[in-house]
């Protein structure tokens, strides 16, 4: 293997083996010389290294709020773009008012029934129905109505991008920086710019919105496309197909399911964004959750929560149908005359649907059949508040972990990271990335952890001043420990689901919900039972990166053609053989791109964790949006840190999925 | 495929008619309003009252008080024929609305926390105008719970956290040997980091990071009777609910004034005292006078507002009832704004 690597490597894969010892002299010297020049100067960041950032960011925000008024980019560009936003949200409002509840549930069923037959159409009423009995209605469909133009936008912008580049590598080389920097950046960095931008309500919600649920639509489409044998494309190039039509008759049909598991991200990400969205004056649910916050009760932020659940999960399964055992038939091609009828039969249910609601004057459910769970939320909370903290046997309980975990695992990582002298981090990321991939991938990350370096300093800390190195280096030990915890727990229960239908069924709404859920919600019991700090911090990002990679490792094993699984089986593999010498390899970019996943999620929740204790770059990056004037700058250096780092860590990972060699596309 | 095309065509246009038939006339205004601002759309209910004067939109901060002026607001405009909005949003984001008109006033600013944006949108770009103070005063402080004070009296006061052993029972993961001092949101102002080096305290300055952390942080603390020293305020509904008692910082001084001002790092005293004003939309006047007028004369006092703010946060009442309520037995009081 070695021997025939280092005969066809080009110069830039490094190769292992005696073959190829001549090769390694002239890196191994110029990283010994690096490490030499890393260990020798000053260990801390130079403050000439300071490119000024920070000043140039804010002066920029004080010149849009000096023009904001006046400027022909905002009277002529984006107001007029903020109010057609504004437009499409108010008449998608209006639609679904006018519809009522009963029209909405007819609606449901009739989308559910077309695209998932039977089972979508029930699970996506009973979800609607949910929102219902929870007695949240109103504001649930103002939600409703922007994430669905978000998700529409999403889209748009989204597929095209990712035909794109799943035809061209340096498309996606290019675009795919972008997509981590709208994925990483956090949102509080640019939440009052846009708002200057696009004014309060809903316009500058719907634009955070699109920002967060682009990249999953890119990327998916992209992988889908990607996966799409090279056989198929030459079936279809034999027969003479344009290019369009291989697109559109081959490719897409292809790469269908994960298309669709694009489209059930896209919906996820758009709605784990809603509370954000609801700070700049939506009265929507999640204006309802930071009301029951403003109280700390967790009860009251539970039922407005629960029902964002609910609508993501009614959209999604309407939407991508019911996806379960390869063997279902394909999704949206019923026979025509089915077709027809369904459809017929759809809009007469929701015209006669919404008739009865308006002659009976029914604009929610009757507050008769609503149902208030917040007080049992209550209890709940409260029974594991009071059971799980302390005095927990063997284990101890939370606090006790907590402890243990910032004083034995968190703080020594931190220290020892920001007693490492900053250049040899960047040294030895470049060593790990050359040996992972090659020249260009270290240059990249080296570069990548030095404009960290030139993001200058912010007041506070000792001495009076911080170097956001020393504070890209405390988020980066939170960050590691949260993503090894994550891919710990992912891992396994992903590939259980892979291997067996019924763990996933019982694991998607759990799924779900983790990643939907506002993670406001949780805050306030996490910071109960670990305190407030990094531990919690820490939790509150397993909570919410664990589910992706969850759900791309099943996927992967899904994946994999039953042709080579057969053929091991038949060879006499076990289950055991089965899993670990055809499926895993075989699902082994599907699992990367997870572990991927859970580490931009990981980072993108960096600020939540801020929001409990955890300090570092979260911090830095949210006081932008609570002292815009004075800390716009910090923050966005802070924010750009945060993406500095997700890119490196991103890059490395995803080039032990693909390996040193280039070729990535067989 | 085209049979598909026609279905989907005839869907379209059958939901449109569907949206049609339900909303024509479904205007049966009443949204539930629950008075804390879930945005009433007033504007939109379309002769619900005799609107003489243009709508107008006040914004409500996250906090009863807030909530609580602008329904008492609401209530007394209303009566006078201006619709009010009212809407729920964030507090640094209600400047930037307030600077394009989409916000026309709001009725309780914290200067501590809002210097800048004064600065900036109030004396620079003259976009806001300030409407004069509300009336009552808020302070930030030092706090810990009262059991804390009662067991280590010497801890009523800042001297009391020089003591080494006595700050380590504040001690936690996050401080280590230190004694933890806690701060929250952001938003505010902050000098806690300043005072604890100035004043050669023992102790960590955490950030918990959101208002949020600091209530659980406090219920945490009572339950368990674990000491607990934290940046806090007054008014706060927790106040109502939680025994806490402020610790006494060196007194504000001159000096101390300058070098907050200077931003030199050298802050060494309490905190001063907040006096809350309110702000409007510079293009409110044109847009409703009456209202300019109203909004500029509405004052309450500390006891008022802690009244109304009672009804809400102690018996539960929704903040548009309690203002209603209160509206209703203090005409003289309003009196005096509309005249």
């Amino acid at each position: 293997m070695a021997v025939a690597t280092a005969s066809t490597a080009t110069a830039t894969a490094p190769t292992f083996g005696a073959a190829a010892s001549r090769r390694w002299t002239t890196p191994t010297l110029v990283f010994v010389a690096l490490v030499a020049i890393a260990v020798a100067v000053d260990p801390d960041v130079p403050d000439w290294l300071d490119v000024g950032l920070q000043t140039w960011v804010r002066d920029r925000y004080m010149w849009t709020v000096q023009n904001s008024n006046t400027s022909w980019l905002f009277t002529g560009v984006f107001n007029p773009l903020s109010d057609a936003i504004a437009w499409c949200v108010e008449s998608v409002q209006w639609v679904l008012r006018g519809l009522r509840y009963p029209g909405v549930l007819a609606l449901t069923g009739a989308i559910g029934w077309m695209t998932g037959g039977v089972r979508a159409a029930v699970s996506g009423v009973l979800a609607v129905l949910g929102v219902a009995v929870l007695g949240v209605w109103d504001p649930a469909m103002v939600t409703l109505s922007i994430m669905l133009t978000a998700v529409a936008i999403a889209l748009l912008i989204g597929v095209p991008l990712g035909i794109w580049t799943a035809r061209s590598d340096r498309a996606e080389r290019v675009v795919r920086t972008f997509l981590d920097t709208a994925q990483v950046m956090p949102a509080f960095v640019y939440l009052i710019p846009v708002t200057i931008f696009f004014g309060i309500r809903y316009p500058p919600a719907v634009v955070a919105t699109v920002v967060y649920a682009v990249p999953p639509a890119v990327r998916l489409t992209s992988l889908g496309l990607r996966q799409v044998p090279t056989v198929m494309n030459e079936v279809g190039e034999s027969f003479g197909c344009t290019s369009w039509q291989q697109l559109v008759k081959v490719q897409l049909p292809m790469a269908r399911r994960t298309l669709l598991l694009g489209l059930n991200q896209v919906i996820m990400m758009a709605f784990a964004i809603v509370v954000i969205a609801s700070l700049l004056g939506a009265d929507d649910l999640g204006n309802l959750v930071l009301k029951g916050l403003q109280k700390n009760d967790v009860g009251a932020a539970f039922v407005p929560g629960l029902a964002i659940v609910l609508l993501a999960v009614a959209l999604d399964r309407i939407t991508t149908g019911e996806r379960s055992a390869s063997s279902r038939p394909p999704l949206v091609r019923l026979p025509s005359v089915a077709w027809r009828t369904g459809a017929l039969i759809g809009l007469g249910t929701v015209v006669v649907a919404t008739l009865v609601a308006k002659v009976t004057d029914h604009t929610a459910l009757p507050g008769a059949l609503t149902v208030d769970i917040s007080g049992s939320i209550n209890d709940a909370v409260g029974w594991v508040q009071d059971n799980i903290r302390k005095d927990v046997p063997i284990i101890g309980g939370t606090e006790s972990i907590n402890d243990v975990l910032v004083a034995d695992v968190l703080e020594p990582l931190r220290e020892f990271l920001v007693w490492l002298p900053w250049l040899l981090i960047v040294v030895t990321t470049a060593i790990v990335a050359y040996l992972s991939k090659g020249w260009r991938l270290a240059a990249g990350c080296a570069l990548c952890l030095a404009a960290i370096g030139t993001m200058g300093d912010i007041p506070g800390g000792e001495g009076g001043r911080t170097q956001l190195w020393d504070l890209a280096m405390d988020t980066l030990s939170q960050v590691l420990v949260a993503i090894v915890v994550s891919v710990a727990i992912a891992l396994p229960l992903g590939i259980w689901a892979g291997r067996a239908d019924r763990v996933q069924r019982v694991l998607r709404p759990f799924l779900d919900t983790a990643q939907v859920m506002p993670q406001f919600v949780y805050l306030i019991p996490v910071l109960f039972l670990f305190g407030a700090g990094r531990g919690a911090g820490v939790v509150a990002s397993v909570i919410y990166a664990v589910p992706p990679c969850i759900r791309l490792t099943s996927l992967g094993l899904r994946e994999v053609p039953i042709a080579p699984r057969e053929a091991a089986i038949s060879f006499g593999a076990t289950r055991r053989q089965e899993l670990v010498k055809v499926q895993l390899p075989l699902a082994f970019r599907a699992i990367m791109l997870g572990i991927n996943q859970t580490i931009l999620m990981v980072l993108a929740t960096v600020i939540i964790a801020a929001l409990v204790g955890a300090g570092a770059l979260g911090l830095v990056a949210y006081e932008g949006f609570a002292k815009p004037i004075q800390k716009i700058g910090q923050s966005a250096a802070a924010g750009l840190s945060i993406v500095g780092l997700a890119i490196v860590l991103d890059r490395i990972t995803q080039a032990w999925g693909t390996g040193p060699d280039r070729s990535r596309r067989e | 495929m085209r049979n598909h095309r026609r279905s989907v065509q005839l869907l379209a246009a059958g939901l449109a008619l569907a949206g049609l038939l339900g909303a024509c006339g479904s205007d049966d205004g009443d949204d539930a309003d629950d008075g804390g601002g879930s945005a009433t759309t007033t504007a939109d209910a379309g002769g619900d009252a005799p609107a003489t004067g243009e709508g107008i939109v006040l914004a409500v901060n996250p906090w009863t008080g807030s909530a609580v002026n602008a329904n008492v607001a609401k209530v007394v405009l209303e009566s006078l024929g201006t619709p009010v909005e009212l809407l729920d949003i964030d507090e640094n984001a209600t400047w930037v609305g307030l600077d394009d008109g989409s916000i026309d006033a709001v009725l309780e600013v914290w200067p501590s926390g809002h210097a800048a944006d004064y600065e900036t949108y109030i004396a620079g770009k003259k976009s806001v105008v300030d409407l004069g103070l509300l009336g009552p005063s808020a302070k930030i402080g030092w706090y810990v719970p009262t059991f804390v004070v009662d067991e280590h009296p010497e801890l009523a006061t800042w001297e009391g956290f020089q003591d080494p052993e006595l700050a380590a029972l504040f001690a936690t993961a996050e401080s280590g040997e230190l004694g933890q001092f806690l701060m929250g949101d952001p938003t505010y102002v902050t000098f806690d980091e300043q005072i604890i080096a100035n004043l050669d305290l023992p102790l960590k300055y955490v950030v918990a990071g959101s208002e949020a952390a600091l209530l659980t942080e406090i219920d945490k603390a009572i339950a368990d009777q674990t000491p607990l020293l934290l940046q806090f305020w007054q008014p706060h509904w927790k106040q109502l609910e939680a025994d806490l008692t402020e610790v006494t910082l060196p007194e504000v001084t001159d000096e101390c004034l300058a070098s907050a001002a200077a931003g030199d790092g050298l802050y060494a005293c309490d905190y001063s005292v907040d006096e809350l004003y309110k702000a409007a939309s510079a293009g409110l006047e044109a847009k409703n006078a009456t209202a300019f007028a109203v909004l500029s004369k509405l004052q309450l006092t500390t006891e008022q507002q802690s009244e109304i703010a009672g009804f809400v946060d102690r018996d539960g009442m929704s903040p548009l009832d309690a203002a209603t309520q209160w509206v209703n037995a203090n005409p003289d009081v309003v009196a005096a704004w509309t005249s």
